[in-house]
């Protein structure tokens, strides 16, 4: 088992399969754990399991042959290569193992770093850096959303125009999962931050080695005053964050790694997904059943999947239609607006039918937010950058309410929206406003 | 090929059955998200007939990859 922690931080050398790590992922049935880890005893030849608390360095470090996160009902097993066969088929032989994989489908495990190593990966392992947060005094500052809004130093622009600045919700209590390329754990903005993290992205650790993660992540939910300097550009300051990669860090995610990510998202209890990510659809194509069902459950379920609209348009030459997974009708569809609140020219719009129209606005050209050391900041554009706007508002309205959870918060994002003067084919019902 | 799959299950026993008759059509299971209701994996274009034909099984989608745009690029 030492040759686990050789294989930390980046591809293994040798591999039982390419690109698994030779050990197994088993979900048992979390209605009856005990039965499952006497399956794993018994078939797997599983002497000693661990409690992912009896174990937090690892399951090498532990001594034992298996880690149990009970909080997902996932075992983590190290099993011996004459035992394989007999783990793989645990899932037709007993009913207590619901599946069993290779250590890199569902539950990909990411390590960052040392210090943090194999336990920061799995689901519910929170890694806690320090505790805390900076005493979150907002500023105040007056939010008109004017015609023209400019960053004012202390804001950036697309915090005063939804009314972010203004607020005193900061999000606190409500989970936020945003699922993209990972983030830098060590920016500044971020060190004083508890956050929940999973990787789903084979030998890629949950560290952004990309940017777009970290930058979606700071507007969903950066710090109320950023070490990194003025002005602020971060929504739902004291959101509970989760962070799930399930982009590569070379930008690109399956739907298998998208859906784990949004499985494991809704199995944590988060009450916001937000997704800036997609596949451009062409005119005519129908929404994806199988996403439509995922989020009609996560929306009984009480969360909320807030996806980018997509970025293929040239306007005013041709419009685009809204991109996959946000044309899906349970998905809410967001569109970027530039600081003059006119739609921005790569936004796409409402062209298809059933499920592609746009539902809100966010702020999504011009737009300051967090970068990967050692740039720090970077101001870029997008209906990536837009969703986590959408995002973060959507748990200022979630704190300030229980009752505003799925479907509830959709209809008040979109009851509060402040209308613009644009086509409900762009903007759907206008640009997002946070509660006062 | 690889594919997502829907499933409509009334409860965790009902979901295991559907994910073990999906295995039994041809499908390779990577992933069994219960909490979504999705199964995923792997199958030939030969067996997709059969899988789609399970009960229980609401829809069966090729697997999508998602790409950002180069970060240089500006429109994220």
């Amino acid at each position: 088992m030492a040759a686990t922690r050789a294989r930390r931080g980046g591809p293994p050398p040798e591999e039982p399969e390419a690109g698994t790590t030779g050990r197994y992922l088993v979900l048992l049935d979390d209605r009856d754990l005990a039965a499952g880890m006497r399956a794993l005893r018994r078939q797997a030849g599983v002497r000693s399991a661990a409690s992912a608390a009896e174990a937090p360095e690892g399951l090498e470090a532990s001594g034992a042959d298996a880690i149990v996160f009970d909080e997902i009902g996932v075992a983590v097993v190290a099993t011996r290569p004459d035992r394989v066969a007999a783990v793989r088929s645990m899932a037709e032989s007993s009913p207590a193992i619901l599946a069993v994989e290779p250590e890199r489908y569902v539950w990909a495990i990411g390590t960052d770093d040392y210090a943090h190593g194999y336990r920061d990966g799995v689901a519910d392992l929170v890694g806690r850096l320090e505790r805390g947060g900076a005493a979150a005094t907002a500023s105040t500052g007056s939010a008109s959303a004017e015609a023209v809004v400019t960053a004012t130093g202390t804001f950036t622009w697309g915090l005063t125009a939804t009314g972010v600045a203004a607020t005193t919700r900061t999000g606190r209590g409500i989970k936020i999962a945003v699922l993209d390329t990972g983030i830098d754990l060590r920016h500044p903005d971020v060190l004083r931050r508890t956050i929940v993290r999973s990787s789903f992205i084979a030998g890629e650790t949950i560290n952004d080695g990309n940017g777009h993660g970290t930058h979606t992540s700071g507007t969903a939910s950066g710090p109320a005053n950023p070490p990194s300097g003025q002005p602020r550009y971060g929504v739902a300051s004291r959101a509970s964050l989760h962070i799930g990669k399930v982009l590569s860090n070379a930008g690109s995610g399956t739907d298998q790694q998208i859906l784990a990510g949004i499985n494991w998202a809704i199995g944590l209890g988060c009450h916001i997904i937000s997704m800036s990510l997609g596949a451009p659809a062409t005119v005519g194509q129908t929404f994806s059943q199988v996403y439509e069902q995922v989020g009609r459950r996560a929306l009984a379920r009480g969360t909320i999947i807030v996806a980018a609209a997509g970025n293929e348009s040239s306007r005013p030459f041709q419009i685009a239609p809204v991109g996959h997974p946000a044309n899906c009708p349970s998905f809410m569809a967001v569109a970027a607006v530039d600081p003059n609140l006119a739609i921005a020219s790569f936004s796409c719009g409402a062209v298809n039918p059933n499920g592609g129209e746009v539902n809100i606005a966010g702020p999504g050209v011009a737009v300051d937010s967090a970068w990967p050391r050692p740039t720090l900041r970077r101001t870029i554009a997008g209906t990536s950058m837009a969703t986590p706007h959408v995002a973060g508002i959507a748990a200022l309205w979630a704190e300030s309410d229980p009752t505003l959870r799925g479907q509830a918060l959709w209809d008040k994002l979109v009851a509060t929206a402040s209308a613009l003067p644009l086509p409900a084919s762009d903007v759907g019902a206008g640009l997002v406003q946070a509660p006062v | 090929m690889d594919v997502t799959c829907s499933v409509d299950a009334a409860d965790q026993a009902d979901f295991e059955r559907v994910v073990k008759n999906c295995r039994r059509a041809g499908l390779r299971v990577t992933s069994a998200l219960d909490t979504i209701g999705v199964v995923t994996g792997s199958i030939d274009e030969a067996k997709l007939d059969a899988l789609a034909a399970v009960r229980g099984v609401t829809a069966v989608e090729r697997e999508r990859v998602v790409r950002l745009p180069d970060p240089g690029g500006g429109v994220l």
